[in-house]
């Protein structure tokens, strides 16, 4: 795998950025891109069980109704605020992650495809049925988050709630995945023998993956419940972890920042469809087949392609 | 509630089931990749037919006829435009690529026919019927009876027939079957639209007594447990699956509630690839390195 120490500078530079984005921009353009910020997150966590370890997982949108369902009913039950709500409903899928990495102990691309898809239809089908909880199908209202005794409901306040978190998850991935962890995970992929010859415990490494994947998805869902204000069960289906894979395979699979790229175009379709919306979903689709059959990189992919052809010296090195 | 009842509308829904799973075994035998998409195709069945009947002036059993062309063409253009050219792909790559197939057919099915529920015709009488204190409605048993004749005609086609027996050896081993001078990759093609038919066949069957909408092609997963009980590789394992299914779904429906039945089915795929992954009657398959 390419090893590679971004500049500290660029990464402050970026914050910089994103920081002073929001005083120029529209309210609507910040609250989309505060959408674009919590998507990416549970993208983010796909990225490394899917993407670098190699797992096919469709539990995403479990993961993500964990979180938002989990830290909504904290704060509406227990009085627990979102900023400490989210982190225990992320631990909480953590674990539950976990548990279904090590429950993948045998089993290969298809099976585990089929036991993620059956644990995101088990979860949905508890928060349809346990109605005295969930609110049931008739959906549940997010508290909002409160800090200091001001309540954050605007995109603009929000933004800078999940803006800095997703540079802060982002960057600590990039890091990890630059470290041994990284490499593991990445060996995972590549072949489950050799890391067994190495000595190396692939079970549990397989079961951290996805435990890191369920804590992302859980953060991801608990903001994005803070940005809609309000939790449906059908928001968290299979076709909703299917979703969640297109993301990652429109943005480039492997590729860190392909989680952003491909939150992007998802939040962004339906603008460009105008007065198609109804179309969304088959445009989506249609660009996921696409970018399978034509371009797997993905949209990171091809833009690595396009820079590597623009300078050819630097595509020697990888 | 009577044992005899909830066989009966066991059955009924099991052998649709079958149906579902019979797609699945015949692609998977023949490919090595599971449809994740086969569930919306039988969903797509079923619309085709609604489809056709809106813009030709057709009776229904005509329009049945044409719909399973459409979805045999359907399948043929899956395989040659989508599956094919990233047959050397790894799986992961394979798997999305068929999940994103259900996707784009059934966010087209939204997007073209609505996300309403569409009416669609029963094949006989859905009046409900008794005989000896057991209720049954003509229109279940023809469910029954139209599986049951699939069923018969695949057993013939795989046991007497030419091309059956290729599509066999093609799933068996297809480098050999080329040596033999089986055209393997027109059986390949011939796989994909053989099950797409299945997939339809059984959404013109089940549509009546489900909701004929975009979210039917979630019975994709029912056909998946069905599938993995009878070992995912067994064509009579699919069969046998699908009625156990079909029983235990319908008794846990009645015994329990309707929570329950929901859930009975993703427990059970969950429980069967944990605790026996090569299925009631699979071979367990070892990986080899």
């Amino acid at each position: 795998m390419r090893r590679v120490r971004r500049p500290f500078l660029w990464w402050l530079a970026l914050l910089a950025v994103l920081m002073a984005w929001p005083l120029v921009a529209s309210e609507y353009r910040v609250f989309q891109a505060g959408v674009i910020a919590s998507t990416a997150i549970m993208a983010l966590g796909l990225v490394i069980v899917t993407g670098v370890a190699g797992q096919v997982s469709l539990a995403q949108a479990a993961f993500s109704a964990i979180g938002a369902y989990g830290a909504a009913l904290l704060a509406t039950k227990l009085g627990v605020p979102a900023y400490f709500g989210i982190p225990l409903a992320a631990a909480l899928a953590g674990v539950a992650g976990y548990g279904l990495g090590l429950a993948s102990l045998r089993l290969g691309g298809h099976y585990l495809a089929l036991v993620t898809m059956a644990m995101t239809a088990i979860v949905q089908v508890g928060l349809t049925h346990w109605e005295t909880l969930t609110g049931g199908a008739l959906g549940l209202m997010v508290p909002p988050l409160t800090v200091a005794g001001k309540e954050l409901t605007s995109g603009f306040a929000l933004y800078y709630v999940v803006v800095p978190v997703a540079f802060a998850l982002f960057l600590g991935v990039s890091n990890l995945m630059a470290s041994r962890l990284g490499r593991v995970f990445a060996a995972l992929r590549q072949s489950e023998v050799a890391l067994q010859t190495l000595g190396i415990n692939v079970l549990h490494y397989k079961a951290l993956a996805f435990a890191l994947s369920g804590a992302l998805g859980a953060v991801g869902g608990g903001l994005q419940g803070l940005q809609t204000t309000f939790l449906d069960p059908h928001g968290f289906g299979i076709i909703e972890s299917v979703v969640l894979v297109a993301v990652i395979i429109i943005g480039g699979f492997r590729s860190i920042p392909g989680a952003v790229l491909g939150s992007a175009v998802f939040v962004l379709i339906p603008e460009l469809l105008g007065g198609f919306q109804a179309y969304k979903g088959v445009v989506w689709a249609v660009l996921l087949l696409l970018m399978i059959v034509l371009f797997p990189g993905g949209l990171a992919g091809a833009g690595a392609a396009l820079a590597a052809r623009l300078r050819p010296n630097a595509g020697a090195a990888r | 509630m009577l044992l005899p009842q909830i066989l009966l509308s066991g059955i009924t829904a099991g052998a649709v089931y079958a149906l579902v799973a019979l797609g699945f075994v015949l692609i998977y035998r023949g490919t090595h990749v599971i449809h994740f998409g086969l569930g919306e195709q039988v969903a797509l069945g079923a619309y085709l037919v609604v489809l056709i009947q809106l813009y030709l002036p057709i009776p229904f059993w005509p329009a049945i006829f044409l719909a399973l062309i459409a979805a045999g063409i359907f399948g043929f253009i899956i395989e040659r435009a989508v599956m094919r050219p990233i047959k050397m792909q790894p799986i992961l790559v394979q798997i999305i690529a068929t999940l994103a197939v259900g996707l784009a057919i059934r966010e087209g099915l939204r997007a073209v026919m609505g996300p309403q529920a569409w009416p669609f015709q029963f094949l006989l009488s859905p009046v409900p019927q008794s005989f000896m204190g057991v209720h049954f409605a003509w229109a279940n048993i023809a469910i029954v009876i139209a599986a049951l004749l699939v069923m018969g005609a695949l057993y013939v086609f795989f046991a007497h027939m030419k091309l059956g027996r290729a599509v066999l050896a093609t799933c068996q081993n297809p480098t050999g079957a080329s040596l033999m001078g089986i055209p393997v990759p027109t059986i390949v093609s011939s796989i994909w639209v053989m099950a797409s038919v299945l997939a339809a066949i059984a959404g013109i069957l089940l549509a009546p007594i489900v909701t004929l909408s975009p979210e039917m092609g979630l019975i994709g997963i029912k056909g998946f447990t069905v599938a993995v009980l009878g070992g995912f590789t067994s064509l009579p394992g699919a069969v046998v699956g699908g009625l156990i299914l079909g029983v235990i779904e319908t008794a846990a429906g009645i015994y329990v509630s309707t929570a329950v039945k929901d859930a009975t089915t993703y427990l059970l795929l969950v429980l069967i690839i944990i605790v026996r992954p090569q299925g009631l009657f699979g071979a367990l398959a070892v990986k080899k390195v």
